[in-house]
């Protein structure tokens, strides 16, 4: 990269079904929150970028009434649309083009406010899908996950491992939506089935939530903060629409993580990385990203989760905070993997701390059976 | 206040029936074409010259080639599940297919589920997402054939296409 660039301070809420806060409340909070954390004031912000989608939010250019609560008052601002991944990356190319120096990333939604899978058919085609009536996110991940198990032999056993797994880490993690220590294999396969073999612990909570992280050039981030994060690769690509791709592969995963690595100079995934925080909006995603991310071989993702080599005490834990099975604020939750990340290459992840890392990995997705994907590579002053 | 959705003298229009709310979609020739193209009991796709692939629904771009798929190719009433869910329990008033209630049309009975699915129709390079009908769900697999469920009278619209069943 042209310039270095570091996260310098981070915040997220407690995730929750049906916060008792307004949007505006929740998301200041936050972002007060994470200035604190970062040691520095409103002021000493360039630029601000936001992310959300109209939709969830019930209004259209929906940043318009949050540039009082991020604190963009009379400055620079701008939102993006979906994952706050995307906005991070606006973000860090305004610092990298040279016009902007600490920037403040924001994302959020409240899922209460309208069910974010009846927003999900909005996102299909209106003329053709819409009409025909069956398919919204969950849906789609149905015949996903139907499709993806048939071609590598992966059993609803499997999902129901990935999401015993990081529902027992989400318990560790007093931000997660999901509260459940001591849940088992049963619990999972015996949920609420949804659509077939979706059921209700295999899929992300509908959850409000928001997060906030301050993005600085070298300089200043030396200035602010003695332990730095910084992006070292960065990767982003979108697949086509759900019925024009292969939706048993996350090839516009693969290529964004490659884009990464590439920048990042990671050569082998599973012992250049110490951890990922992966956006896995159901269970079965996650076995996929494993192999789109090049942790192991393409139909092997079910090995990693059998072996524990993602547990949290794993060689290559993935989501030890949770991920999105243990709270989903849906534009929130690719950036809350990205402050995840980084709080593990800080040290500064508690009870679910990962010994030892030096350089991890986030990812963020949007669209239906993660159409959109974004990878970042994060490491700390040793890597 | 809620929308309001006025006439409007000169727009782009295509014959055929969907349900839009309040939204003016512009919608392509080639949705026209294809459901004439059902009333006649015929599947027609679009091919892109670049590539060489067949779309069904038609669409007008080819993303890979960056394109106008200006060709037009009917592919076969009959092919092959590429993958399948199985629906909760429907009730009335629960959801819409293709503009219809289906426990209201007596499609399924209240309560009954439906089998959603992607078939590659004979001679196609895509998904198609129907419904599987006069199936069991336990009898549903990948790589199952089926046919499309023409309607006794088709119309020139998307309902003419019911869905598909096991052959």
């Amino acid at each position: 990269m042209i310039r270095r660039v570091a996260i310098v301070g981070y915040a997220q809420s407690h995730h929750q079904h049906n916060m008792q806060k307004t949007r505006e409340d929740m998301v200041f909070e936050v972002c007060k929150e994470a200035l604190h954390h970062a040691g520095i004031l409103r002021e000493d912000l360039d630029t601000v970028i936001t992310a959300s989608t109209d939709f969830l939010d019930g209004r259209t250019i929906s940043s318009v009434f949050l540039s009082m609560a991020v604190g963009a008052f009379l400055k620079d601002e701008s939102k993006v649309e979906e994952d706050g991944t995307f906005a991070l990356y606006y973000a860090l190319m305004r610092i990298l083009a040279g016009t902007h120096d600490v920037a403040l990333v924001e994302a959020h939604t409240q899922g209460s406010t309208l069910n974010p899978h009846q927003v999900s058919f909005y996102t299909l085609d209106p003329l053709f899908d819409r009409q025909v009536g069956v398919l919204n996110d969950v849906a789609a991940a149905g015949l996903q996950a139907r499709m993806y198990m048939n071609r590598h032999s992966v059993s609803e056993e499997h999902l129901a491992k990935v999401a015993v797994k990081n529902i027992a880490n989400a318990a560790e993690n007093p931000c997660a939506h999901r509260q459940m220590p001591d849940v088992s294999l049963e619990d999972v396969m015996s949920s609420k089935l949804y659509y077939d073999p979706i059921r209700e612990l295999t899929m992300s909570p509908i959850s409000d939530g928001a997060c906030a992280l301050i993005l600085a050039s070298e300089e200043k981030a030396r200035e602010i903060t003695d332990k730095p994060v910084w992006i070292e690769g960065v990767g982003s690509c979108q697949d086509p629409y759900l019925r024009d791709r292969n939706i048993q592969n996350l090839d516009s995963l693969k290529s964004a993580a490659n884009t990464a690595y590439k920048m990042a100079g990671v050569k082998e995934p599973l012992s250049d990385l110490d951890v990922a925080e992966v956006s896995e909006k159901f269970a079965h995603e996650e076995l996929m990203i494993y192999e789109a991310l090049g942790l192991c071989q393409e139909g092997q993702g079910k090995n990693l989760v059998e072996s524990g080599t993602t547990r949290r005490n794993g060689e290559m834990p993935v989501n030890p905070s949770g991920g999105a099975l243990g709270a989903d604020p849906v534009c929130a939750t690719g950036l809350i993997r990205v402050i995840e990340a980084a709080k593990q290459v800080r040290g500064e992840a508690g009870a679910y701390q990962v010994p030892n890392v030096r350089r991890a990995l986030a990812h963020g997705q949007f669209g239906i059976c993660a159409q959109k994907n974004t990878v970042y590579i994060l490491g700390g002053n040793g890597s | 206040m809620g929308f309001i959705k006025d006439e409007r003298p000169q727009t782009i229009c295509v014959e055929g029936t969907w349900s839009l709310s309040s939204y003016h979609y512009k919608g392509s020739k080639l949705l026209e074409q294809y459901v004439k193209g059902l009333k006649q009991k015929k599947l027609i796709g679009s091919f892109c010259p670049g590539c060489a692939k067949v779309i069904l629904p038609p669409r007008n771009l080819c993303g890979r080639c960056h394109r106008i798929m200006d060709g037009r190719k009917t592919v076969s009433d009959r092919g092959t599940i590429t993958c399948y869910t199985v629906s909760p329990a429907i009730t009335k008033g629960k959801l819409k297919v293709l503009g219809m209630d289906p426990v209201e049309t007596g499609l399924i009975k209240d309560g009954e589920i439906l089998i959603p699915v992607f078939v590659r129709f004979d001679g196609s390079d895509s998904n198609t997402d129907t419904i599987l009908l006069n199936a069991e769900p336990k009898a549903v697999h990948i790589g199952m054939r089926v046919k499309v469920i023409w309607a006794k009278e088709p119309q020139g619209a998307l309902s003419d296409f019911e869905g598909v069943e096991p052959i």
